[in-house]
């Protein structure tokens, strides 16, 4: 049908159907849901985890606090045997969301301890924690390193506690990465411990409505 | 609508439930058992995942299941949620609550660690010099302790030693081996101090799984004689005022926030020690004794202790030198007037081969790295489970001030270590480093910090048995001094708990009281 044959048919259609239907307002039955045929399959497709298709946009900490945190991440969790290290794990990026979601508590501690290597780098340094080499930052976070008996159990000092915490988070984000199971898959090992594995997930069973 | 009346109503599905309805039912006695959680389907309620894969990459999700130290991010759907079924404790007595109601229970997940109590947690009194015995003995659950162990196919090395009761044990065929040189040094320098080592011993199951639902509610279910209902969470047990007895449950309908009433001629409780407690305390009965929620008491988990063989390090840890385990059932006060500073024992668990934490090393990049490199494989861990005391203080009472999601009033639970808890544990750290020492091992890492209460997920001792109704609340079948047609078949019944895993003790009692109830039924004294 040519454009202009198909306004004409439509201009000569009755419209007092139409109108008589609004008139009355009584509804007519609604359209039947699709539902699909049971036993017909539906399609399905794979789909991408975010940080395989998208960078994460970090937000919790401020410059000065996350370029530290990145620095932490170099010392503390580096590349490997052809391993990824917490940076190329994205690891400082997903402790940013984290801690962000984190009780009060965590926020306070990883805040307060990333801003007091800032302060101790530039009393001693005049810089930045995340602009000292390696011999200075070592000589910044390895006063602030404590033996770690167990982990239920860290440091009563803050600064002290908050580099035991970040040391077995950077390791944990950076083991737990999909950057790391790759490597571990293309070294032909599983990844160690829970890093890098696979696990038997429970899905929510039988989850009540809260509305 | 025709009211149904069951012979005998069953709070819980876990193994002390399952139990009940495997014996009640084959005797031909009609059960309804309520469960407060949902059926899982392990085909399709389970999947594998890369924990990549998982929103918080393993680490959980902030703030939820604070009080569950086993709970992972892969399986935090298993457990009870805080947020739904809240509890209260004092800021400075934390207590670790670990719940299921999965149908099943927590016998879905237990690491199946299979153990007799013995003569020296019934008749502790004896040994200690305080507390309490138990109205029974071994030689009373031992028969039972042998069908139970035949059932979940028990496996161990029989030792005859009177603190650790050999069993009725299925052949393991073999699969523990020989023991590797590192294993045989440490037997030798045990057996020298007069300590026993033996192996665990762990239910074998079927199929990897050795719960209530595949070993004993199928026996059940085939006898036609078994109703449960699932998502049905217990508000109160009723009580008929002319009689005194108990004549079923109300329960809401966790779905559709129903309010239902079940009759029975029997009610038996089986919701582990703390909920079935909570029942009882909220529906107000069988507490003349005020004991009811008192003598609290779990296990002490925790304590590590981890050493270095020198002759294993640098990459020679092969397989004969290195790998494997070792069992010290308790060796602690067995004899009376042993003077160590505290009462009770722990038994010690030694795994060989394993690496170091880089968490024990003030050091980092790659000079902690060599360190690693260098442990790698050589290290042996030792740690315990130790008995806590039961002690009145030690409480769970009901706080009216904070209800769960269908408005049941929850539990407050106060629990403190004491300092028999603070130099048991001190005593265990000392005794397996000086172990280690004597092996010409180098200790790398010692503490003698613990979890707190709560944490073994071995909670109990809320409705403790005796023959005394003025300090007890269960005669020694497990039913309610009070109230004649109520049991309680969980772990609420226990007097002491030892350092053993309770769960064939448990499964033992809940199959005598069981049968004493059938019995009883039969006789019509019930």
């Amino acid at each position: 049908m040519k454009r202009r044959q198909f306004i004409r048919a439509l201009t000569a259609a009755p419209a007092a159907p139409l109108l008589k239907a609004q008139q009355t307002a009584a509804p007519g039955p609604a359209p039947a849901a699709q539902r699909g045929r049971v036993g017909q399959p539906v399609p399905q497709f794979a789909t991408a985890q975010p940080d395989a298709a998208a960078a994460p946009a970090p937000s919790f900490f401020d410059v000065g606090q996350f370029d530290a945190l990145r620095r932490l991440g170099d010392l503390l969790a580096p590349a490997r045997d052809g391993y990824p290290g917490a940076t190329e794990a994205g690891a400082p990026e997903f402790l940013d969301f984290l801690i962000g979601v984190s009780p009060a508590e965590s926020q306070q501690l990883y805040r307060e301890g990333l801003d007091a290597l800032n302060a101790q780098a530039n009393k001693q340094f005049g810089k930045g924690f995340a602009e000292l080499d390696d011999i200075r930052a070592d000589a910044v976070l390895r006063p602030l390193l404590v033996p770690i008996a167990w982990e239920k159990e860290l440091p009563s000092d803050p600064a002290k506690r908050f580099v035991a915490q970040v040391r077995v988070d950077l390791q944990t984000a950076t083991r737990n990465s999909r950057e790391y199971a790759t490597a571990a898959s293309a070294s032909g090992r599983r990844g160690r411990g829970f890093g890098g594995s696979a696990g038997l997930y429970w899905l929510p069973i039988d989850p009540i409505y809260k509305g | 609508m025709p009211e149904k009346e069951y012979d005998v109503l069953i709070v819980g599905s876990g193994h002390s439930g399952g139990m009940a309805a495997n014996i009640l039912t084959q005797k031909g006695i009609s059960c309804l058992m309520l469960n407060a959680g949902p059926q899982a389907d392990f085909e399709k309620d389970r999947t594998s995942k890369a924990t990549y894969e998982l929103p918080y990459r393993g680490f959980g999700q902030p703030g939820r299941l604070t009080h569950v130290f086993q709970a992972t991010e892969l399986n935090a759907n298993q457990w009870v949620d805080e947020k739904e079924v809240p509890y209260t404790y004092d800021p400075d007595a934390v207590y670790n609550w670990v719940r299921v109601r999965i149908l099943g229970g927590r016998s879905l997940f237990w690491a199946r660690q299979s153990f007799r109590l013995s003569d020296f947690e019934f008749k502790a009194a004896e040994i200690d010099g305080t507390g309490e015995n138990w109205p029974i003995s071994l030689a009373d659950l031992a028969p039972y302790y042998s069908r139970v162990e035949g059932i979940f196919k028990v496996t161990g090395r029989k030792e005859g030693w009177p603190q650790f009761p050999d069993g009725n044990f299925v052949d393991d065929g073999g699969e523990r081996g020989t023991d590797s040189e590192s294993i045989k040094k440490f037997t030798e320098v045990c057996n020298r101090r007069g300590i026993g080592v033996s192996k665990m011993r762990s239910a074998r199951g079927e199929n990897g799984l050795a719960s209530s639902l595949n070993l004993l509610l199928p026996d059940a279910a085939a006898t036609g004689k078994l109703d449960i209902v699932a998502n049905a969470i217990v508000r109160e047990i009723s009580l008929d005022k002319k009689t005194g007895l108990a004549n079923g449950a109300h329960f809401v309908d966790r779905h559709s926030r129903r309010e239902m009433f079940a009759k029975a001629r029997v009610v038996v409780l089986a919701a582990g020690a703390l909920e079935s407690t909570r029942l009882l305390l909220n529906s107000n009965l069988a507490n003349s004794s005020g004991a009811m929620g008192h003598y609290l008491h779990d296990q002490i988990y925790g304590i590590s202790v981890v050493a270095s063989v020198p002759e294993a390090r640098d990459g020679k840890a092969g397989q004969g030198l290195m790998g494997g385990s070792a069992f010290l059932p308790r060796f602690r006060n067995l004899k009376k007037g042993e003077k160590n500073g505290f009462i009770k024992g722990y038994c010690v668990n030694i795994g060989s081969g394993g690496g170091a934490n880089p968490n024990f090393f003030a050091d980092y990049g790659d000079s902690l790295q060599k360190k690693l490199d260098s442990y790698a494989g050589s290290c042996v861990s030792g740690s315990i489970y130790g008995e806590r005391v039961a002690r009145f203080e030690n409480h769970v009472r009901i706080n009216k001030d904070v209800v769960d999601e269908w408005g049941i009033p929850v539990l407050h639970i106060e629990a403190r270590d004491s300092d028999n808890e603070r130099k048991l544990a001190k005593d265990a750290a000392d005794t397996i480093d000086d172990l280690f020492h004597a092996c010409g091992w180098e200790t790398i890492n010692k503490t003698d910090k613990y979890y707190p209460p709560g944490y073994s997920i071995h909670e109990v001792g809320t409705c403790r048995m005796g023959d005394n109704p003025k300090t007890s609340v269960l005669n020694k079948w497990n039913q309610s001094h009070d109230v004649k047609n109520l049991f309680v078949v969980d772990g609420a019944c226990f007097v002491t708990c030892g350092w053993q895993n309770p769960t064939m003790t448990i499964l033992a009692l809940s199959m005598r009281a069981s049968e004493y109830l059938a019995d009883q039924m039969k006789q019509r004294n019930l």
